[in-house]
């Protein structure tokens, strides 16, 4: 049997002071750090925006796309490697006042998005543009297909344009030379018939997202509200399977975790979106889960150790409960991990999030929520079972 | 086996049924935008348009019935408000009469007269009706657009009061397919009294600067239309889109594109009246609320017209398609918008993949590092959680998303704590010394009322984050759920059922590999 404690009895509960004051700074740090920062990094998802990403043909430096948008009075922008030294996210939120205005659509956010794919195109392919050259690196399958039409038969174009946007595809969305269409098998005719038409792009959109600020504040309350309710359910829920404090103690705790990992987020600089909430939401009931595992230990053995005292029955149940804690908590560590370091910039704040929630939420259970019960017991329930 | 015959029989149904209905995954599984690729758009409909439309459609009937019934008044109009109807100069005797007209007439409005003043305010119902009807109207609307552009698998909802939801994937030329959407095609024809001119007031010299009653003017469209200027033209159309039948892109004389339209029957009958008594007069071909040209009626037409103009070819395909689907009853606006390109899709589809494989990996090597031949028991339940998950996502045709393929990576680390409490409880039960054949029932039996307590709380957290999230993060959280429930069937009854089958199938059991 491989163990990782033979039989725990470490004294917990003594160091709940200490756990109080540790917490206490973390989140007095990241109440610092929000109003130095003058509040959290929301994306364009909750200030309304938009978010534009590329995959530029060569590698570019940050500084340079940077320098090419401050050009067009872009300045305001936020620009973020994503992954690759040649995919970038630009994002430029509405700015604080223009949110309130009554304007509620996309419109002007979509003539931003132009103006920014239009300042990132290099002087060539300005110039191909001007002589009427159709940009193959975004151009969409229906128009390939009708331009090739004048090459080939209907069935023909269908199949060479779909192998062509299928290459493009696979490849980050953009077609570096003309050399790699007849790699994949394309007709050396045709392929000289399209460099005759077309030119391939120096960068390329792979994703847009404009947010009109109405639906920005709505996502704002949405999110807030969801947290809230969750909260307010898990208080409704323990209190009714165990008893009143239990269930305060378990709220108490989770807001503690909404509110450590809420730090940590501020003092990565990470950006608060849709799914970032979620990772919320998740911490959430990940670490009721092992709050509860405790509550229910100490359930039984309110009734097993009717001699001892109430901090005796919480740190006995913590031990017992130990391992298994410590296993969970590892396990769901490994897949967040996972997820941090292989699931793709896509869902890295996620895994952040989660990473930091998983991390704090083990910590938590035992330096939290028990001491909070304690606590009430100490203050309140004296007659039922405090020292006799 | 004996008595825990059904089980096996059961559980080998859900994993048979689970692996038939995910089987391939590739076609069972719906992948969601994010993963696809695709459009997400939400629209709203600008309702005010519907009411006003009405509006507008009650004073012109008002207007022509009080001149029939020679009712006096000097002016009637809609306020700004567009449920708001105002009446002036009438003649307070006649104050039954009116009553009358408006009862008759426009019975869906409220009245109230002071002086010589008469104020109709359209009934609260009636508007919300309206409202309604015209968000209905134009989801088919678009329904019949995407159908004609030959989306695969669209979504299109009414989202809230006055919003539609609309989610295209596949979809790779978002800007063709956005104005495709949003286009009212609002299409009249209307009989041409003067024009083209310079200016309005060119036109309006012979009536003082002022549109007559029956008369509006309108401007050529800048791009669309090949000649320019103002048109003095009758209010009341002799033809509108709801006429039409049909309408295909074709080829003029000078080989430029066109739309050939064909007019229902009905549309037939008025078309042929109108041709035949206006030969050699202009009739003006509107899209919404700009001239694209006046061509000469020459004959009388009965049942077919032509739409000539300064297009593309693909302008007149999508001003066919248009067309086809019919006008939009209010404009629309979008608030939202997210294009994802399918390649962004294939490289998260990739890294998601490879998260959720090397997180298999690491927890179940854990797993039976830790607890031996147990341990193997806790990962056949986590591969038959696995491929119930996807079953059941197949079976209820959820998408999986992107934080939705976190949700199962997720899952693959919160499934195994089922196992790791009864284990840890038999554990506890083996180190008091009791036999292995009592200390199995009863860590099943104490670790349950647990993990039913601790699952039920993330599953009430997700159902949050479903009520709350907008497409990835509700794939997230239906992943999680499907997820944990399925934990609860595989870690607890067929963990048990397999812990039984190995205790009943030795007849001497000292030790538990666990």
């Amino acid at each position: 049997m491989i163990e990782f404690f033979k039989t725990p009895n470490i004294n917990f509960l003594k160091y709940k002071y200490h756990a109080f004051a540790l917490s206490g700074i973390i989140i007095i740090c990241g109440l610092i750090t929000y109003f130095i920062r003058g509040g959290f990094n929301y994306s364009v998802d909750f200030t309304g925006g938009i978010l534009v990403q590329v995959t530029f043909k060569e590698n570019i430096s940050t500084g340079k796309v940077r320098a090419l948008l401050a050009n067009a009075g872009l300045g305001d922008c936020t620009i973020q490697r994503f992954g690759e030294r040649n995919e970038y996210i630009v994002k430029v939120p509405l700015p604080e006042k223009k949110r309130g205005e009554l304007e509620v659509g996309t419109e002007e956010q979509n003539v931003i998005a132009t103006k920014i794919m239009s300042v990132l195109m290099s002087p060539e392919d300005r110039k191909k543009i001007v002589e009427g050259f159709v940009n193959l690196n975004a151009i969409s399958t229906s128009e390939l297909k009708s331009l090739l039409r004048e090459k080939l038969s209907e069935e023909e174009a269908e199949k060479v344009a779909e192998k062509i946007m299928k290459y493009r595809n696979e490849h980050k969305g953009i077609i570096i030379d003309f050399s790699e269409l007849e790699g994949i098998g394309i007709d050396k005719n045709i392929v000289e018939f399209l460099k005759s038409k077309t030119f391939l792009g120096s960068v390329a959109q792979t994703r847009l997202e404009a947010v009109g600020p109405r639906v920005g504040k709505e996502l704002r309350k949405k999110a807030t509200l969801a947290i809230i309710w969750s909260l307010l359910a898990m208080l409704v829920y323990i209190a009714f399977r165990f008893k009143f404090q239990y269930g305060l103690s378990a709220v108490l705790t989770l807001t503690h975790d909404v509110l450590i990992t809420l730090s940590f987020i501020l003092f990565f600089n990470r950006e608060i979106s849709l799914e970032v909430i979620a990772a919320l939401l998740t911490i959430v009931g990940y670490s009721i889960n092992d709050t509860i595992v405790i509550f229910d230990r100490v359930r039984d053995n309110l009734k097993i150790m009717k001699k001892s005292d109430f901090e005796q029955i919480l740190n006995t149940s913590i031990n017992q409960t130990l391992s298994r804690t410590i296993l969970t908590s590892l396990t769901v560590f490994f897949v967040v991990i996972v997820l941090f370091l292989f699931g793709g910039r896509a869902i890295n704040d996620f895994a952040f999030t989660l990473l930091v929630g998983v991390i704090e939420g083990s910590y938590s259970t035992i330096y939290q929520s028990c001491p909070y019960v304690l606590l009430w017991e100490n203050l309140f329930g004296k007659r039922h079972h405090g020292k006799k | 086996m004996g008595k825990d015959t059904w089980k096996w029989i059961l559980t080998l149904i859900v994993v048979v049924g689970a692996i038939y209905l995910a089987y391939p995954p590739k076609e069972k599984i719906r992948l969601g935008l994010d993963l696809k690729g695709g459009m997400h758009l939400l629209l709203q409909v600008v309702t005010d348009d519907a009411i006003k439309m009405e509006s507008d459609h009650v004073v012109l009937r008002l207007q022509d019935l009080f001149k029939e019934k020679v009712i006096k008044f000097s002016r009637i109009f809609r306020e700004e408000d567009p449920k708001t109807i105002i009446i002036e100069g009438i003649d307070p005797s006649q104050e039954s009469l009116i009553k009358d007209a408006i009862d008759q007439f426009a019975n869906e409005w409220d009245s109230s007269i002071s002086g010589d003043r008469v104020r109709l305010t359209l009934k609260p119902n009636v508007a919300v009706y309206i409202r309604e009807m015209a968000v209905n109207q134009a989801i088919e609307t678009i329904r019949g657009r995407v159908d004609e552009l030959g989306v695969a698998e669209p979504v299109i909802q009414k989202h809230g009061a006055d919003r539609i939801l609309v989610q295209l994937p596949g979809v790779d030329n978002p800007e063709r397919v956005k104005r495709i959407i949003q286009n009212t095609a609002l299409l009249e024809l209307k009989l041409v009294v003067k024009g083209p001119a310079e200016s309005r007031e060119e036109l309006l010299k012979d009536y003082n600067g002022v549109e007559p009653p029956d008369m509006e003017v309108v401007k050529s469209d800048p791009v669309k239309s090949r000649v320019q200027g103002y048109y003095l033209v009758k209010k009341v159309a002799a033809i509108t889109g709801k006429d039409i039948r049909n309408a295909r892109v074709g080829k003029d004389e000078f080989n430029q594109p066109v739309v050939n339209f064909t007019l229902s029957n009905q549309g037939g009958k008025i078309f042929e009246k109108v041709t035949s008594e206006n030969i050699g007069k202009p009739l003006a071909i509107i899209l919404d609320g700009r001239v694209i040209s006046a061509p000469i009626i020459e004959a009388v037409i009965r049942d077919a017209g032509r739409i000539t103009g300064h297009f593309t070819p693909q302008e007149a395909e999508d001003l066919a398609i248009v067309l086809r689907s019919g006008a939009l009853p209010a404009g629309i606006k979008y608030l939202e918008e997210r294009t994802i390109g399918p390649s962004l899709g294939m490289d998260s589809i990739t890294k998601g993949l490879r998260a959720s494989v090397i997180s298999l990996i690491i927890v179940m090597a854990f797993m039976i590092f830790y607890y031996r031949l147990s341990g193997l028991n806790a990962v056949i339940a986590l591969i038959l959680n696995m491929i119930i998950l996807l079953g059941v996502m197949s079976y209820f045709k959820a998408t999986l998303t992107l934080p939705g393929i976190a949700g199962v990576v997720l899952t693959i680390g919160m499934a195994v704590d089922a196992n790791v409490l009864i284990f840890e409880r038999i554990r506890e039960n083996l180190r008091l010394g009791k036999s292995v054949r009592a200390s199995v029932p009863e860590g099943f039996r104490k670790a349950w009322v647990t993990i039913l307590d601790s699952n039920l709380t993330t599953i009430v957290a997700a159902i949050f984050l479903l009520q709350f999230g907008t497409g990835p993060v509700k794939g997230f959280a239906v992943t999680l759920i499907i997820g944990i429930v399925a934990s609860l069937f595989t870690a607890v009854f067929v963990s048990r059922m397999i812990f039984d089958f190995v205790l009943s199938s030795k007849k001497k059991l000292e030790k538990l590999s666990i």
